[in-house]
């Protein structure tokens, strides 16, 4: 069963993957899946205006380089103000999945 | 979309940056997509398909990609130019704190410039630009009757009803005669300037009280409840003491018990005059030809002035048929408000002053940029070393202009002092009828205009330093000091300066000829002798003297005062001498068939008591004058002026013939000539003479008259001792102050004296800044010649042939500016036409005077450069540099 990604989730889970290095767009996709083992279903091109806002607001930087497969591709790298925004962003998941979590493990009348 | 190959799956057609830079990274997406899926065996066609299925809504992905990036790039853009601004901002700063004298100098200059401009421009702003505060002004219009002499006549009672009820053009009519009644009661007895006005006044404008209520229909008729009124705001606070329950109060207006019913709110001033407004109720019984009206209108939504004035033409066609004694000749006059409200001439005052005060503007922008270019050749080395450091021209250019529109902008922040300076003398020192003068404020417009002149200015007197200085040849910097690029620039520096001087000549003509004009005005002939007049408006209400009574009061005051020791002759007339209430009459002389329109005769008329002609002085010529035995019962007389007789009798006597004012020859409208009198201009000065007939008080007998006391030796005391005879003979009568007649013929007069005044200052100015840009011009280019100048002088030169040399440099210059200034007044000082009294607007002294003293002012400005150049010790020659 594939899950739909919740609103806002898609940011901080392409911060996550670009905190390991500069990726290009379909890459980050690929790490998605990959590390997600395909539960979350992303339509692939909602990444894009994700990427491009995110570049605006400064988290991240863009750059045109070469890919594996040495072919021009548009490689984003993570800036401090992006990482300091995706420590902030991984804190409040963390917390809203425990909370959530915690309701739902909730013994009815405790 | 095209589609060739597994490598060209995707292609989009190429556009911007932004575009180019999404559609390459999208379709690189697909791409790998695709390539994988077809690994894992998907035929190349299936893998397109899947790709961009996965992908989602592509153009509209696409297109908010792009719209992310393009603003990202306005942004960045904006950043970028911030940046550099800033950086030239305080590179700017640096630079005028590095030259504190220059940039004093140049400062004040602007502040000057642009402190007067903006001062001229409030004024236009206020009086000839901004929108009269009544809803829709545009579709208020002024009607007039006019007749074949004047298109601009008031209307009397029944045609201003005719008209109101027949036309078919207007929303409404309004109608407007000036009033003064008494106001007694609480405190001195005083005298009101009031309108009487029909109840449809408030609603024509769309003014609305702010307390109580205006007129009904009811109260504006003939018998109706007529005995109440509106007060002004100013009226109700300062009589009134702002009373909220003012309303109901009752006053006695006129010696009649009048009840308040509303108070306009501040700020509503129609006509401008107005303290106080009662009912007018015109009678349409009234005389035909008794025109006393001010009549106001607003149009029907959609109805042009074109349409309205052919429409009011027919009415009046018709009432001209329907009473041809009466409406033969006369017809309606349609003029739109704004320009009914500011006559032309102020109008065109201000268009010329500001004119004017640009003139002076563009010289201050010439003196700073002449400044500026100075400094250009000093900064030659170090815009070398910003341009061998990478900065390119446009950057350069940049940087220069911001510092000149950092100096407007300190220029303009000391120009706003200057204006509110002068909008303070200008409020205080203006002439009374120029309307809407205490409007006049530094608002927001005014700063807006403020900050483009600024700007505007900065990059005008900036642009030439700029583009002089940013031009740097390191090569030719390092070889010869830039010796070629200061040649260039002398040359627009001397360009500049004839300009300077150019400009300065047309100011100064056009000062000249103001003065000329206010000379000649205040030397012209009135046709009488004001020395020692002294006069006092006195007004007598129409209840306690009805016509029969009020000569008896006229004969005592002035026998009383005719007694008063110092006094030579009193009289009195019903106009006050140079003021705005302008009796005129039409009238055909007996035995004359009119022919058609161009036999209509109109001239003025007076009532005056005997002792006018000798109070004033004027001589009889022919005939005899007025005098006591002139009364009812006795024929009418009247007596004519000269002009008047040489028109219509040329050659003849015309003692003992008759005219016959109004319309018509068969009634008792008939007038006897008894007497001719030397020509009199006793209202407006400037005009030619007029046709005037002087009726005995007696046979027409007003209500207002203006006494005119000729006194001999001094007048102190005398004053007094007039109004205590006055009120001697009715002591409830309000009484202005007596005043000089000098004194009213100045307040004529204070509109061309103001203008002569404020060019006579920007004439000043411009005289000062062309000086100081002469004598700028010259130091600079003598400091640039030492060399050769200390050559000369090495050489066995004479020191008065060196002066002589820098002389005839300058005087070149100032003569190229002469002949280019006469050229521009030559064109220019026709707009001043229409302003000027008994002065060719080419008048050839002026021209001639102007060039001469502007000559000597740019000889004396050149000769001190000059003397600088002799005095150069020639040793100098071989060391500088």
């Amino acid at each position: 069963m594939k899950i739909d990604l919740l609103q806002g989730t898609l940011d901080v889970l392409i911060l996550k993957a670009l905190s390991w290095g500069p990726l290009h767009g379909y890459a980050v996709v690929r790490w998605i899946e990959r590390t997600t083992e395909d539960v979350l279903r992303i339509e692939e091109g909602a990444l894009y205006p994700a990427l491009h806002r995110m570049e605006r607001r400064g988290w991240i930087e863009a750059e045109w380089g070469m890919s594996e497969k040495n072919r021009k591709a548009k490689f984003y790298r993570l800036t401090d103000e992006g990482r300091r925004a995706l420590n902030a962003e991984s804190d409040t998941w963390q917390r809203y999945a425990l909370a959530v979590g915690k309701v739902l493990h909730a013994a009815q009348g405790a | 979309m095209r589609r060739a190959g597994p490598r060209r799956l995707f292609r989009f057609p190429l556009r911007g940056q932004v575009e180019q830079d999404v559609d390459a990274e999208l379709r690189f997406h697909l791409e790998m997509r695709a390539e994988d899926l077809i690994d894992e065996g998907m035929t190349p066609a299936a893998a397109r398909e899947e790709a961009l299925r996965r992908f989602g809504d592509f153009g509209k992905i696409t297109e908010s990609c792009r719209e992310i990036d393009r603003r990202k790039e306005k942004e960045m853009w904006w950043i970028e130019r911030w940046t550099e601004l800033r950086q030239d901002l305080v590179y700017a700063f640096r630079q005028m704190a590095k030259a504190p004298v220059f940039t004093l100098i140049a400062v004040l200059t602007l502040a000057l410039g642009i402190g007067a401009t903006t001062a001229i421009f409030s004024v236009l702003d206020a009086v000839v630009l901004r929108p009269l505060p009544y809803p829709e002004p545009d579709r208020l219009m002024r009607i007039w009757e006019s007749n074949p002499q004047t298109d601009q006549f008031s209307v009397s009672d029944p045609n201003y009803l005719d008209w109101r009820a027949t036309n078919r053009s207007f929303q409404d009519m309004a109608a407007i005669r000036f009033t003064t009644p008494s106001l007694t009661g609480d405190g001195e007895p005083v005298r009101l300037t009031a309108a009487a006005v029909t109840a449809s006044l408030f609603p024509v404008l769309g003014a609305k009280p702010a307390l109580g209520r205006t007129f009904l229909p009811e109260e504006d008729r003939p018998g109706g409840a007529t005995q109440v009124a509106v007060l002004s705001h100013p009226l109700w606070q300062s009589r009134f003491g702002a009373d909220p329950g003012i309303v109901g109060r009752t006053l006695r207006l006129e010696g009649q018990s009048t009840t308040v019913i509303g108070v306009m709110p501040a700020g509503f001033a129609f006509p401008d005059w107005a303290e106080l407004w009662i009912p007018l109720a015109p009678n349409a019984a009234a005389d035909r030809t008794d025109k006393w009206l001010d009549v106001i209108g607003r149009l029907k939504p959609g109805v042009t002035v074109e349409q309205a004035s052919a429409d009011l033409d027919a009415v009046a066609r018709r009432l001209a048929e329907r009473y041809p004694d009466a409406n033969r000749d006369w017809g309606a006059h349609i003029v739109p408000f704004p320009e009914s409200i500011v006559g032309p001439q102020v109008t065109q005052t201000v268009l010329v002053l500001f004119s004017a005060v640009g003139l002076l503007l563009l010289m201050a922008c010439v003196n700073v940029s002449n400044l500026l270019l100075a400094r250009a050749t000093v900064r030659g080395r170090e815009m070398g070393l910003r341009s061998a450091l990478g900065a390119g021209r446009a950057r350069l250019i940049r940087q220069l202009l911001t510092e000149s529109v950092l100096l407007a902008g300190c220029g303009a922040v000391a120009g706003l002092g200057v204006a509110h300076a002068a909008v303070r003398l200008l409020r205080a020192f203006g002439p009374d009828d120029v309307p809407r003068l205490d409007e006049v404020s530094l608002d927001g417009r005014v700063l807006a205009f403020t900050l483009l002149t600024a700007l505007v200015t900065g990059l005008l007197f900036g642009l030439a330093p700029a583009l002089q200085a940013s031009r740097t040849d390191l090569y030719a910097l390092l070889q010869q000091g830039g010796r070629a690029a200061m040649a260039a620039g002398r040359r627009l520096r001397d360009a500049l300066v004839v300009g300077e001087l150019a400009m300065a000549m047309m100011l100064l003509i056009g000062a000249g000829l103001m003065i000329g004009s206010f000379l000649r005005l205040q030397q012209a002939d009135t046709g009488f002798d004001m020395d020692g007049v002294l006069t006092v408006q006195l007004e007598l209400p129409e209840e306690e003297y009805p016509s029969e009574r009020r000569h008896l009061f006229f004969s005592e005051v002035q026998e009383r005062i005719a007694g008063l020791p110092g006094v030579r002759a009193a009289g009195a007339t019903n106009t006050a001498l140079f003021g705005s209430f302008h009796p005129t009459i039409n009238f055909s002389v007996e035995g004359r068939e009119s022919q058609g329109q161009e036999d209509f005769l109109a001239a003025d008329w007076r009532s005056v008591t005997p002792g006018f002609f000798q109070a004033l002085g004027i001589p009889l010529r022919r005939g005899r004058l007025l005098t006591e035995a002139d009364r009812k019962g006795t024929p009418d007389v009247v007596v004519i002026t000269q002009t008047m007789a040489d028109r219509l009798w040329p050659g003849e006597d015309p003692i003992g013939r008759r005219i016959h004012f109004g319309g018509g020859q068969d009634g008792d409208n008939a007038l006897t000539i008894v007497g001719v009198v030397g020509d009199v201009r006793d209202l407006d000065i400037a005009e030619e003479a007029r046709n005037v007939l002087f009726l005995p008080y007696q046979q027409v007998p007003w209500p207002q008259m203006t006494l005119l006391i000729k006194t001999t030796g001094p007048q102190a005391g005398l004053a007094a001792a007039i109004r205590r005879e006055i009120r001697a003979v009715d002591g409830d009568l309000p009484i202005p102050e007596v005043q000089p007649l000098r004194q009213s013929l100045s307040n004529a007069v204070a509109a061309p004296r103001f203008r002569m005044f404020l060019f006579g200052i920007f004439a000043a100015v411009a005289l000062v800044l062309a000086t100081i840009g002469v004598y700028g011009v010259m130091m600079f280019a003598v400091a640039q010649r030492t060399r050769e100048i200390g050559v000369r002088l090495a050489l066995g030169a004479r020191p008065w042939g060196v002066v002589r040399l820098v002389l005839r440099r300058g005087l070149f210059l100032t003569l190229l500016g002469i002949a280019l200034g006469w050229t521009g007044a030559f064109a220019l000082t026709r707009f001043l036409a229409s302003l000027l009294y008994g002065t060719a607007p080419t008048d050839a002294a002026t021209f001639a005077a102007v060039a001469l003293l502007l000559a000597g002012v740019a000889t004396v400005a050149g000769y001190l450069p000059a003397r600088r150049a002799a005095a150069i010790d020639p040793r100098l020659a071989f060391s500088a540099e």
